[in-house]
């Protein structure tokens, strides 16, 4: 199982739907940095099939609500991610 | 075992440094034996077009580079085929000589296969 | 800057001793190139120098060793595609010193 790193802004980088367009089944998606912007507007609906994570300060810090359907996580949660799957694509452009 | 490696290149060639430098990491890998496979998608899609000529616009050819990955123990080129389709690309216009172009369906099931994944 | 005096031509070099124009390259340029490295061309090492030029031609770049025994393999056959046989003639690094020989850049990815 695949996790997807993506940091930039959908709105601004294809980062997001390159990723989108390679999401197996059991992946999961981790949206940090300027990547958080994915969870403004229509997107989060439509984001991927598996479970999509979101670093909690990064939404913070740029005032974003996270909604009920993304998992808010801290840098332990990442790390835990991080070792649960594998390979591990960063999407960061 | 070596480490099963995947690049991924998903950025036309001119418009900024990272498919060059994503070149460079690759040749830098063969070079020490840890050959990865590469695979194109969506933008990166670009860099195989044959007949570029970037002397027009003073930089050096990637595709020229690329082109050498046979040389570096590259014997196979792995392209999306959706990514081709988007963009209206024919497969007989990628022009990697001495390599296989093998064109990739399920891009996600694909990554899955590797240990490590490099993205440019 | 770095320059080698030659033919009565001032030819600039990189720090590491290497042409920073191929434009300035030349056999006599490369003899003398050679004797800084302590190698004394014999047409062996001329065969190799060329097919290095077309090997820069073709891909723009400098090879390392690997791509540079493979090259050197299909083109002269594969008593000469050999690690040892390079190494005998250009040491201790076949990849830079034929490189630098030949007039081109050291190779990028030889660490």
């Amino acid at each position: 199982m695949t996790l997807h790193i993506v940091s930039k802004s959908p709105f601004s980088s294809n980062a997001l739907a390159d990723c989108v367009g390679t999401f197996g089944d059991d992946d999961a998606l981790l949206l940090i940095e300027d990547g958080i912007y994915a969870l403004s507007g229509d997107i989060p609906e439509s984001l991927a099939a598996g479970p999509v994570y979101c670093l909690e300060a990064d939404a913070e810090a740029r005032g974003l609500q996270i909604p009920e359907n993304i998992r808010a996580i801290d840098d332990a949660g990442w790390v835990s991610l991080c070792a649960e799957h594998k390979p591990i694509v960063s999407w960061f452009r | 075992m070596a480490k099963h490696i995947l690049a991924l290149c998903r950025q036309a060639p001119y418009g900024n440094a990272l498919a060059r430098e994503g070149l460079e990491a690759v040749l830098a890998a063969a070079a020490m034996e840890q050959t990865p496979e590469l695979l194109f998608l969506r933008d990166g899609v670009f860099q195989l077009l044959g007949s570029q000529e970037p002397a027009s616009i003073e930089q050096k050819s990637l595709l020229r580079n690329l082109q050498a990955l046979p040389m570096f123990g590259v014997e196979t080129i792995h392209v999306c085929e959706s990514s081709l389709r988007e963009r209206g690309i024919d497969a007989k216009q990628l022009e990697i000589p001495g390599a296989e172009i093998e064109l990739v369906a399920d891009t996600g099931e694909f990554i899955r296969g590797f240990d490590t994944v490099l993205s440019f | 800057m770095d320059t080698m005096q030659i033919e009565g031509r001032e030819i600039p070099l990189d720090k590491e001793g290497y042409l920073r124009n191929l434009e300035d390259w030349s056999p006599a340029v490369a003899e003398q190139l050679a004797s800084t490295e302590g190698v004394e061309l014999t047409e062996s090492h001329w065969e190799v120098i060329r097919l290095l030029q077309d090997f820069y031609r073709e891909f723009e770049l400098s090879p390392a060793m690997r791509p540079l025994v493979k090259y050197v393999g299909q083109q002269l056959g594969a008593d000469k595609g050999r690690s040892i046989y390079l190494m005998q003639l250009f040491p201790p690094s076949p990849a830079k010193v034929a490189s630098k020989i030949a007039g081109l850049p050291k190779p990028t990815n030889c660490l």
